[in-house]
């Protein structure tokens, strides 16, 4: 159950698609090319503030939308009237439709009733913001990007296609996507996974 | 009055003085005014919250409070300390710019200028404040005076004590024409007279600009410090609403579970303090203002933060071959004597010829003759010997003894002197004087009377270590490119000898501005140095120009920085300087970010009253949820202080290669970043315990 949760957490946070983790490439290579000493770049391209501030946009949008999404949920009757299960596994069905929505297949566990005008309109909301709307920052990455000009490799390069590399862009998006997340994630499926090991 | 520029130049010096220090205390106080804090949105955050608790605290006096008045005024402290931290780690980066512009402005003063008329040396002579003179004005300075304003030479010759701005105390010769025409305001004629046209309004001059720069304390933000800063006000974000959203779903978590109590705002504050990245945050400035500080400290004066971090991105480096490349002056290495002659007469005829000629390479000849010989120096006196010095006509030098004429000059002059006695020039010696000019050395040619006896080798000396130096830079992946006015078999013997990756012969200013867009159009940064009015071109065109202190006026306008001490190898440690700089700033974002012990301080902490599951993720075994929750505040703020060392000094740079110093820095700052902050927080924790205060 956490596995799963936290799985589809992380590819939420991602976007769960190319585009999402073009944007979290973008801020591990800012944060990698920094390090070696040079003001960075990906694909022989300069990456500069309207780069990040864009790649900033891109993660911040999809937990925020889940992260809000679950707090009107659970603030409101109409949120909580869906919730057929007590204790923190009802939390996690929430957070599970919200992420669900903003970056997956929009389904739902049983044990909560999505089909009611509130989780209808709210899901809704969800799915158009998190999934369409991102492109838009995306694309404007992609049109800055494009127009600039392209920096000859050398040996001062930092190389974006090593083992190294792929470890620090799971790094990042552990870091910076998954544990925006971790928090919540204490409260529903962590709360209910340490409660199924015996002796808990 | 001396900068103290060069005393303190050594990387081990001390960082803070005690004035600094004790000065950075009363600014970290000051600096909490709002309008100082909202120019760092990390740190405003912080400071928002540190109102908050401050609130909450005021509310718990009153006895309505959300938790213990004690506990909230604990947290409200260390939260205010983070705020104080950041600001004491920027305050002791300005200090110590400060003190550098205190000392630069004490030259600065009003001195009685002699204005004149017209560009002629002599009276009448108007006395002026130096605050009147404006550009285009000429005036008169004579010994022991102080040269009023920056200006050009138009007239005389003199030796100035220009120890206020460079720190050297050897005296420099002006003088009119030529690349050492510019005087500065605020230096000291030491003999002789100048007439000077005034280049700079007063406010405008290199010192008021260079106390500009160091100052630096409302400096712009640099491209790159822009874009770090939004990334982490996006990371900010992410936090600030996994944080805000917390309260709902522990209210709902606990009318659930029926058990524990909500989250309280305090709590939720330092969390969020705990997530944000403050470390970073807090040294962002200190680090931008401390590159400029090493800067200084390597005595070159950048005009903006921005050229220091363009330093660290050069990838093509343009280096002068005189002075940078090879020692300023040749030196004999070798004799070659004509067929039928012995090396000994030769060397014995070279020596005679040059014991008088005080260039040095006269003195080498001189040196290698005694060395290779044992030939002594002779008295010049007692032999009775006619000197002919050299003239740029004859273009030799040498010597008349006892009716004997020797002379040493370039081949064709020698030849012609030679011939106009009627003597020969043999093809052995043809052969001699080309095949040292294939090793890249210069042939000078001997000859007694109508006899040539043959050729002494003068070669261009590669300073000691620069081949390393240049393999070092290839490792950084940085290109370098010898700029020489020699021919093109000259040039290349010693680029090969010193290990550039490519020259460019028989340069010419316009040469080396195509050189340098060639290389711009490719998308390359190019770095270069120069001091005369003809660099003032490509000085502009650089990326990176380091103009000589040395050089003309329009070298020093037309770069962006300037190096005090004229020595144009200083390009290296620029470029280094610039590469710390970013790499300082990567580290500790890379170490601010992977600090993700907090999450198992504060969580279970928070939470564990409504879920006591979630105790199992107290894998430090914090002593109770209090202790837990200040210990995590207490670090991040502490940490911030432990820092400011390095934040100072800067990370250091190794040119190994880019995925190797990716590797260890990850390795470094990435691990260190995770596992040092959850041994901090549990000693942090222990000691709490040990005090009974938890």
């Amino acid at each position: 159950m956490w596995e799963l949760q936290l799985g589809e957490i992380v590819f939420g946070g991602v976007g769960s698609g190319l585009y999402g983790m073009l944007a979290f490439a973008l801020i591990a290579v800012f944060v990698a090319g920094l390090m070696i000493g040079r003001t960075p770049e990906y694909l022989g391209k300069k990456i500069q503030a309207f780069e990040i501030k864009m790649a900033a946009i891109v993660i911040l949008v999809p937990p925020l939308l889940v992260l809000v999404g679950t707090a009107i949920a659970v603030m409101t009757a109409a949120g909580q009237a869906g919730v057929a299960n007590p204790g923190a596994h009802g939390f996690s069905e929430i957070l599970y439709a919200f992420s669900s929505a903003a970056a997956n297949n929009g389904s739902a566990f049983a044990g909560l009733s999505a089909d009611t005008p509130f989780y209808n309109t709210a899901l809704g909301l969800v799915i158009l913001f998190g999934r369409y709307w991102l492109m838009v920052p995306v694309l404007a990455i992609a049109g800055s990007l494009a127009a600039k000009k392209k920096i000859p490799v050398g040996a001062g390069t930092l190389p974006t296609h090593t083992p190294l590399f792929v470890v620090l862009l799971i790094g990042t998006v552990a870091i910076v996507g998954a544990l925006a997340f971790f928090p919540v994630l204490a409260l529903g499926p962590i709360a209910e996974y340490l409660a199924m090991i015996p002796g808990h | 009055m001396s900068m103290q520029v060069t005393s303190s130049r050594s990387p081990r010096g001390s960082l803070v003085t005690g004035d600094i220090f004790r000065q950075a205390l009363i600014d970290a106080c000051r600096k909490l005014l709002p309008q100082y804090q909202w120019r760092n949105p990390v740190m405003f955050v912080v400071y928002l919250g540190s109102i908050l608790t401050t609130t909450l605290w005021l509310q718990a006096l009153g006895g309505h409070g959300e938790a213990s008045a004690r506990f909230i005024l604990a947290i409200t402290l260390w939260l205010w300390f983070t705020v104080l931290f950041a600001n004491f780690a920027e305050a002791i980066a300005e200090g110590r710019s400060k003190a550098q512009a205190a000392a630069l402005r004490s030259v600065k003063r009003d001195v009685v200028a002699k204005k004149l008329e017209r560009p002629k040396y002599g009276p009448p002579a108007i006395p002026v404040s130096s605050a009147q003179l404006r550009k285009g004005d000429f005036f008169m300075v004579e010994a022991r005076d102080m040269i009023p304003a920056d200006g050009e030479v138009v007239e005389g010759v003199a030796s100035v004590n220009e120890s206020a701005i460079t720190g050297e105390s050897a005296p420099v010769i002006r003088e009119a024409g030529g690349d050492f025409s510019s005087v500065t305001g605020g230096t000291q004629v030491l003999s002789d007279w100048l007439v000077v046209r005034v280049t700079s309004d007063p406010g405008h001059a290199f010192l008021d600009r260079m106390i500009a720069m160091v100052e630096g304390a409302r400096r712009q933000k640099t491209p790159n410090e822009i874009a770090l800063l939004i990334l982490l006000v996006g990371f900010t974000l992410i936090f600030l609403k996994t944080t805000a959203t917390l309260l709902p779903f522990s209210i709902y978590s606990v009318e659930v579970a029926k058990a524990g109590s909500p989250i309280t705002i305090t709590v939720l504050v330092a969390l969020l303090v705990c997530l944000i990245t403050t470390t970073i945050g807090g040294l962002l400035s200190a680090i931008g203002l401390a590159g400029i500080g090493r800067m200084l400290r390597a005595n070159v004066i950048a005009t903006s933060g921005r050229a220091v971090e363009a330093a660290g991105d050069v990838d093509t480096l343009l280096l002068d071959k005189t002075g940078t490349i090879t020692l300023g002056n040749r030196q004999a290495t070798g004799f070659l004597p004509k067929r039928g002659v012995t090396e000994r007469e030769l060397a014995d005829a070279a020596q005679l010829a040059s014991l008088a000629d005080e260039t040095p390479e006269g003195r080498s000849i001189v040196v290698l003759a005694k060395q290779k010989f044992g030939l002594r120096e002779r008295n010049v006196n007692e032999l009775g010997a006619t000197f002919v010095h050299f003239s740029a006509k004859t273009r030799m030098s040498g010597v008349d003894l006892d009716g004997r004429q020797i002379r040493k000059g370039a081949a064709d002059a020698i030849r012609t002197w030679v011939d106009a006695k009627g003597g020969g020039y043999a093809a052995d010696v043809g052969t001699l004087v080309s095949d040292v000019a294939r090793r890249g050395s210069t042939p000078l040619v001997v000859a007694s009377d109508s006899e040539i006896l043959g050729v002494i080798e003068l070669k261009d000396i590669v300073k000691g270590g620069i081949k390393e130096r240049f393999a070092e830079l290839r490792r950084m992946g940085i290109k370098t490119v010898m700029i020489t006015g020699d021919n093109k078999l000259t040039a290349a013997a010693i680029a090969a000898e010193a290990g550039v990756d490519d020259f460019l012969a028989e340069a010419t200013p316009e040469a080396k501005l195509m050189l340098i867009r060639e290389h711009q159009t490719q998308g390359r940064l190019v770095a270069m140095t120069g001091d005369g009015t003809n660099d003032a071109p490509a000085l502009a065109q650089a990326d990176v120009a380091v103009a000589m202190n040395t050089g003309t006026q329009a070298a020093k306008e037309a770069g962006n920085m300037v190096d005090l001490d004229s020595n144009p190898t200083k390009l290296i440690e620029i470029v280094e300087i610039g590469k710390q700089l970013l790499i300082t700033r990567g580290a500790l974002t890379t170490f601010s970010i992977s600090n993700v012990s907090k999450y198992f301080a504060i969580i279970p902490a928070a939470f564990a009253t409504t879920y006591p599951e979630l105790n199992a993720l107290n894998i430090m075994h914090l002593a109770t949820p209090e202790s837990a929750i200040f210990s995590a505040v207490i670090f991040n703020a502490l940490i911030i202080i432990a820092l400011i060392p390095l934040a100072l000094k800067g990370v250091r740079y190794r040119a190994v290669g880019a995925a190797r110093l990716l590797r260890d820095n990850l390795l470094i700052y990435g691990m260190g970043g995770v596992i040092a902050p959850f041994i901090g927080i549990k000693l942090i924790d222990m000691i709490l315990v040990h005090l009974g205060l938890a």
